[in-house]
């Protein structure tokens, strides 16, 4: 598993490191902070010493190599077997010495006393680690002190290792809590791919629960259950269709078997015989009409092809429909007009069939001596066709669904006429294919039904 | 009139011989592409119907041959797919035509009938059928004398009628000619077209022209034969 697999083990690995990173700087400031702190110490003990010193060898007229002098400075310096202290007079002689190291020159060149202080150094001899500070005195000494603080450097030595060893365990110690703490807040991600599992065709009615999920997991899991709403939808559209398909060929079906059964029951002249081949015909035609209508629309699914794309000028077309159904419309004294203009880019034979059985339907729900309106207007990139019929009114909670395949507004009414059930799905699936949609409105028993679709952004195929 | 039939299925195919001869066509009837491709190179058909799936050769392969041969007999393709890929490709190959089944038999003949007139069209500007004329160059019906006023597409219909008078038309092609409508159309416009048709031509005469033959399409002849 790679590291990125896994967001307990980024979550946690990212933790440990950041852990560690301060960790680190906290030691780093508190190693620092102790060093200073011992230089101020040193630097303390150093001057105390100096003046101490520098007390004793105040009186000019005795000189350094006194006895009792000499007395005085090994009292005030016993029992520091820490200090070194160099004492030259003004002619460079050694007058007083103390300890066993020797100071380096560099040390002893301050001449300001002020300074010294402040000009603390640090050098190594013989494997000892020492810090000194050195000047000379209005009595005309140079006095030389050093402190061995090898000790010191011991401690933080110690330090050092316990500070890293203290970090390392802290950051170890901080990705296991963080493993942990990953984990458990990971959790309703779990609970949630739980649910997710245990949906299947048969249970999409399960949801994933809203009221205590997290805040951040809120968007995902409504996404989730709107993708569960609109496939539960498709499906129960699909079943409904499954069932409606079946139902559409069992009718037409059973009717054909009795009938056969029927007339095959006793002899029959030939007349007879014809007209019931003649009836079975019919019935059969409008089932092969019906099967091709159903491979268009499940071609359609697919996203339906437009082969040749080519101009159509849209009022050429809605007048040749307008011809073409003109009998069928003065049998109920509908007429028809049609009015503005528009051209797009599309397959013709295909916006012919869209195009027709909107009319189809127009006239089928017309009243009689109402008067069927189209309209073509071309609005910035987009011709909108809306085709308007006066006649039974469409319920606004059916508008939807009678583009649905084999959708009926009367679910009682028996389909007496050649229609298939399928016209307004396959006009549908047709003005997708060309990149634009259909709706429909009803008021006042007006149906238009309004066509969007963009004038040349055909690009081949649409789902 | 002779007709090459190529169809691997023998239910299709049978149905298909029997519909053809009793049309009056003499029909060869063969079942697989390399028979299919011999007759057609050395039979003297008038009209080749050929099934795009079939074995040993299939029917583009079929037409390929004939082509390459120099043989211009016209081609019918029957399809089983309505894929626009296959149409395009048989109409690229030199077919003349196409079906995809399932189809009616009255298409089926009608497009038979439409292919073999090819190139004998001829420029008149009367047609007549019995007492029912049509002046083609001014527009105008007559029936025993007397004036019919038509519409512009009943003019069409009447005409469409008139030229191929005898032959039975299915609605699929009065609606692809007259109103160069090429769609399955589910609502019954041919029908009603024809009867307002008939309104006027026939309804005050004794002998009725316009025949409506069920399950087949319409007829335009002056004797009673059909039923």
């Amino acid at each position: 598993m790679r590291v990125s697999d896994s967001i307990v083990l980024r979550t946690s690995l990212l933790f440990s490191l950041l852990t560690a990173a301060v960790v680190l700087l906290m030691g780093i400031v508190v190693r620092v902070s102790v060093d200073d702190h011992f230089v101020d110490m040193d630097r303390a003990q150093l001057s105390g010493k100096f003046e101490l010193i520098q007390h004793v060898l105040a009186d000019k007229n005795v000189p350094a190599d006194n006895v009792r002098i000499r007395q005085q400075l090994e009292d005030a310096l016993v029992g520091h077997h820490d200090l070194v202290v160099h004492i030259h007079d003004a002619n460079g002689n050694l007058v007083f010495s103390t300890g066993h190291a020797a100071i380096p020159n560099d040390v002893l060149t301050e001449k300001n006393a002020e300074n010294a202080a402040k000009n603390i150094q640090r050098w190594t001899a013989d494997g000892m680690v020492y810090r000194g500070m050195a000047t000379d005195t209005e009595t005309g000494y140079h006095i030389a002190v050093g402190i061995n603080i090898h000790h010191h450097q011991e401690f933080l030595h110690a330090f050092e290792w316990q500070l890293l060893f203290i970090g390392g365990a802290g950051s170890l110690i901080m990705a296991i809590l963080g493993w942990f703490a990953a984990k458990r807040g990971l959790r309703p991600v779990q609970e949630m791919a739980h649910i997710a599992s245990h949906i299947s065709a048969q249970q999409l009615q399960e949801r994933l629960p809203i009221n205590n999920i997290p805040v951040e997991l809120l968007t995902l899991a409504e996404s989730f259950n709107a993708m569960l709403d609109r496939l539960g939808d498709s499906l129960q559209r699909l079943s409904e269709f499954s069932s409606d398909l079946a139902h559409e060929l069992r009718t037409p079906i059973n009717n054909l078997m009795m009938q056969t059964q029927v007339s095959l029951s006793k002899p029959r002249d030939a007349a007879t015989y014809r007209d019931i081949l003649y009836a079975n015909f019919d019935e059969y035609e409008r089932l092969a009409r019906m099967i091709a209508d159903m491979l268009f629309l499940a071609k359609a699914d697919h996203g339906l092809v437009i082969p040749h794309a080519e101009p159509v000028n849209l009022f050429h077309e809605a007048t040749a429909l307008c011809e073409f159904y003109e009998a069928v419309a003065a049998e109920k004294s509908v007429t028809c007009s049609v009015a503005g203009n528009a051209i797009i880019h599309g397959d013709k034979l295909m916006l012919q069939r869209a195009l027709g059985n909107l009319f189809a339907n127009a006239i089928r729900h017309s009243h009689q001596g109402s008067c069927i309106k189209i309209d073509i207007q071309m609005k910035n990139t987009q011709a909108i066709i809306t085709i308007e019929n006066h006649g039974d009114a469409i319920a606004p909670e059916q508008l939807p669904r009678v583009f649905d395949r084999f959708y009926r507004a009367d679910a009682s009414r028996q389909r007496n006429d050649d229609g298939t059930g399928l016209g307004l799905a396959i006009t549908q699936s047709i003005i997708h294919a060309h990149g634009g949609y259909i709706t429909a409105h009803c008021e006042n028993g007006t149906t238009r039904f309004t066509i969007t679709i963009p004038a040349t952004t055909l690009q081949g195929n649409n789902g | 009139m002779k007709i090459l039939l190529v169809e691997d299925e023998s239910k299709t195919g049978s149905y298909l011989k029997q519909g053809l001869t009793e049309a009056g066509y003499l029909t060869d009837w063969v079942q697989d592409g390399l028979s299919g491709r011999e007759y057609a190179l050395t039979g003297d058909h008038d009209l080749l119907i050929l099934d795009v799936m079939l074995p040993g050769l299939d029917g583009w392969q079929i037409l390929t041959a004939v082509r390459h041969a120099g043989i211009l007999t016209p081609v019918l393709f029957l399809t089983a797919r309505d894929q626009v890929e296959d149409r395009v490709k048989g109409l690229e190959l030199g077919a003349d035509d196409y079906l995809v089944k399932p189809f009616a038999f009255a298409e089926l003949l009608a497009r038979v009938r439409t292919l073999l007139r090819r190139g004998h069209a001829r420029e008149e500007n009367m047609l007549q059928v019995a007492d029912l004329e049509l002046d083609l160059r001014r527009r105008r019906a007559m029936r025993a004398g007397q004036r019919i006023d038509l519409t512009a597409k009943e003019f069409a219909l009447l005409e469409l009628l008139m030229r191929r008078s005898g032959e039975v038309l299915p609605r699929s092609l009065i609606a692809s000619q007259v109103w160069d409508m090429n769609f399955d159309s589910d609502t019954n416009v041919v029908e009603v077209a024809i009867k307002r048709l008939r309104n006027k031509v026939d309804a005050n005469f004794s002998a009725q022209l316009i025949h409506t033959v069920r399950g087949m399409g319409y007829v335009l002849e002056a004797d009673n034969a059909r039923v």
